[in-house]
């Protein structure tokens, strides 16, 4: 017997590292140092960051925005599908509610983080201010996000694990997808309000005169859109890229690309008009706010970042039959799409605390800084690493990136009262 | 009109070092009571003198002592402006409690609000940490308790003994027009602005007697007065926000050497 153990202990089973492995490693390691800053977070509070009362809000809202914006695929396509009834486009409509459930709890992580009392997290949801906007954020949040959790149970109803399990439960998830249209038409109203709103968060503030202006809602809203169908397909594709789990209908994501390229062109439109009716008349903060993006810190960020990779490139690429039909460069253009949405919202929310306007009359415009420290870095990491690590698992267990499901869902059973449904 | 309230060649020179701006177009109207908002028996006001102010910053250390405020956070921030006729000029900076503050409305759990005498309160207790309302203020008086105060205040008992809790970290704080004392004195049937024992620290330790509080639905109040008879201003009033300070602009007639 001991003969038998010492055999097993001394000879290692040769696992074979698969890049699987390797991915999952790669992202242990980032989870397991966000844990470990984490705690250092909620040990020693927030001034190991390197926020300040200039600068309050940082890389975390930075995550924090662009996460709900990248979500942003999961309502619009939802209503496509459900609500206009363009019921092709369910597949990718079912990977969108998977990005969008993901992209909401890591919001979540970053919020958590980023407030001073986590402790007191859900006072946002039992005392209410209701000329806030932030209240309204929360609370859009919080239901969407339960909206989301209810769109996705069939997605979770298929893990194959559970479903030999709890067969039962399984059938009643699975059943939840004949309400998807009630449930889209929450996720619309939900969303519409809350994607505006969180631009609407900086609009109002007439402390800061580069955020002070009605258009931030419509830019909020219009950049989510892109962002959002954007990322879903991004991923949907370099999944199926990676994994012979992941089945997409090239054709499908190739129409909802050239959909987009329009969309990219109306966000051109609204972004570049902001940008030119800035430039004229000298308003104080608001002009310097107006340099920094075009001509100071983040003014790469602007140019190059948002305006030529983010918009001009990619709506080009998917604008162009050729590179819209080529993988790679749809790919490509999807990526630089979603990432051009986050610049956009990174340079939103630090232009506005750059620039300190001082209540001394008299006082001249001054500029502050901010750089993330290692801790908000490594803790931010993390929360990406989370929502990698979960859309993985989904491609993998779950299915979340397969077009071909698309007849099985959509096939009504009749089922008699009581009995076991099985697919 | 009395030529020592306005003096227009003043005037130019102030507009010189920008503090006319704001003063100008208020400069002969009477202070308002709060048009909306808090509707209270008191409306509670503050009125800082530039003449007088020396800018010795005995304000800062008192509200620091009575509110056990840390000492890297000013709840009263007195600042140079600018010059005058060879004066230099300041302005202390308490929070302004304004009738449409910002920070009330931005507030996602009504931790910021409104008490009737118009005090803008802070509820520590209710505060999720967000800083919306910090990102807000135009005034930049609330400070983020960034790290956790637990050393002994340095200057307690010199300047004061606190009167109110100690801050948790993770909240924002801010200046309360030292509620704790016009609490008290109120129910001890005296009148906040006359009796030290009702009125805030900062005004009771004020050298040159520069600041001035009082009742503003009480036209008789030391602040009532001298909003009527002196020109004043108000830190960005553009900005509507209604701030309950006031300012008289510095005269250098008035000034000492």
């Amino acid at each position: 017997m001991f003969k038998n153990l010492r055999a097993k202990l001394g000879k290692p089973a040769s696992v074979k590292v698969t890049p699987w492995m390797l991915w999952l490693g790669f992202l242990g390691l980032l989870l397991l140092s966000a844990l470990v800053t984490g705690i250092l977070v909620f040990w020693q509070g927030l001034w190991i960051t390197n926020l300040t009362d200039l600068v309050p809000w940082g890389l975390w809202i930075t995550i924090d925005l662009s996460s709900i914006a990248l979500s942003a695929g999961a309502f619009s396509l939802c209503a496509g599908v459900y609500l206009i009834g363009l019921k092709r486009y369910q597949p990718i409509a079912r990977t969108a509610t998977f990005v969008g459930l993901i992209g909401y709890t890591m919001a979540m992580l970053a919020l958590v983080l980023d407030i001073g009392r986590p402790d007191r997290f859900w006072h946002a949801v039992v005392y209410w201010n209701m000329h806030s906007l932030m209240w309204e954020v929360t609370m859009c949040v919080v239901l969407y996000l339960t909206v989301l959790v209810f769109e996705a149970m069939p997605v979770f109803a298929g893990f194959e694990w559970f479903r030999a399990r709890w067969p039962k439960i399984a059938g009643k998830m699975e059943h939840l997808h004949y309400y998807a249209p009630i449930l889209a038409i929450l996720g619309l109203g939900l969303s519409s309000l809350h994607q505006s709103s969180l631009g609407a968060m900086y609009g109002v503030i007439k402390a800061r005169p580069f955020w002070f202006k009605p258009e931030m809602s419509v830019l909020f809203m219009f950049s989510a859109l892109v962002g959002g169908i954007a990322l879903t397909l991004f991923a949907s594709m370099l999944a199926s890229r990676l994994t012979p789990k992941a089945k997409v209908n090239d054709a499908l994501i190739e129409r909802v690309a050239g959909f987009l390229a329009w969309l990219l062109i109306g966000y051109f439109y609204f972004r570049a008009w902001d940008t030119f009716a800035q430039t004229y008349t000298y308003d104080p903060g608001r002009t310097e706010g107006l340099h920094l993006v075009t001509s100071g810190v983040l003014s790469f960020n602007f140019w190059i970042g948002e305006m030529l990779l983010g918009i001009l490139i990619p709506m080009v690429l998917l604008l162009y039959n050729k590179t819209r039909q080529h993988r790679f460069w749809r790919m490509m253009a999807l990526f630089l799409v979603a990432a051009g949405v986050v610049a956009y919202r990174w340079d939103t929310n630090l232009v506005g605390s750059l620039v300190v306007v001082s209540y001394l009359p008299g006082a001249a415009i001054s500029y502050t800084s901010y750089r993330p420290s290692l801790v908000e870095w490594l803790t931010g990491f993390g929360v990406i690493a989370y929502g990698l690590l979960a859309f993985s698992l989904g491609v993998k267990y779950l299915r979340v990136v397969d077009h071909t499901l698309v007849s099985q869902e959509h096939e009504t059973v009749d089922v008699k009262a009581g009995e076991v449904v099985t697919v | 009109m009395d030529n020592k309230n306005v003096n227009r060649r003043d005037f130019l020179k102030l507009a010189a070092i920008g503090v006319a701006a704001a003063a100008g177009t208020k400069a002969i109207k009477p202070a308002e009571a709060s048009s909306e908002g808090p509707k209270g028996e008191h409306q509670w006001a503050m009125v800082m003198d530039q003449s007088k102010c020396t800018g010795c910053g005995y304000c800062t250390l008192a509200c620091r002592a009575h509110n056990d405020v840390p000492p890297d956070i000013s709840w009263n921030e007195v600042s140079e402006v600018g010059q005058l006729d060879g004066h230099i000029v300041y302005i202390a900076r308490p929070c302004m409690h304004c009738e449409k503050a910002p920070c009330v409305e931005v507030c996602p759990v009504k931790a910021s609000y409104y008490r009737d005498d118009g005090i803008v309160m802070m509820d520590y207790d209710r505060c999720i940490g967000c800083r919306y309302c910090q990102v807000a203020c135009p005034y930049d008086a609330r400070s983020f308790n960034w790290k956790a105060f637990e050393e002994p205040n340095p200057v307690v008992p010199e300047w004061g003994e606190p009167e109110v809790e100690r801050r948790p970290r993770g909240v924002p704080e801010k200046c309360s027009f030292c509620y704790q004392t016009i609490d008290r004195g109120l129910s001890l049937g005296l009148t906040p602005g006359v009796d030290r024992d009702a009125t805030p620290a900062c005004c009771n330790v004020c050298p040159t007697g520069a600041r001035i509080f009082g009742d503003l639905n009480d036209p008789n109040s030391n602040v009532s007065q001298v909003l009527q008879k002196h020109a004043h201003f108000r830190l960005r009033e553009n900005l509507g926000t209604g701030p309950r300070v006031y300012y008289l602009p510095a005269d250098p007639e008035e000034m000492e050497a």
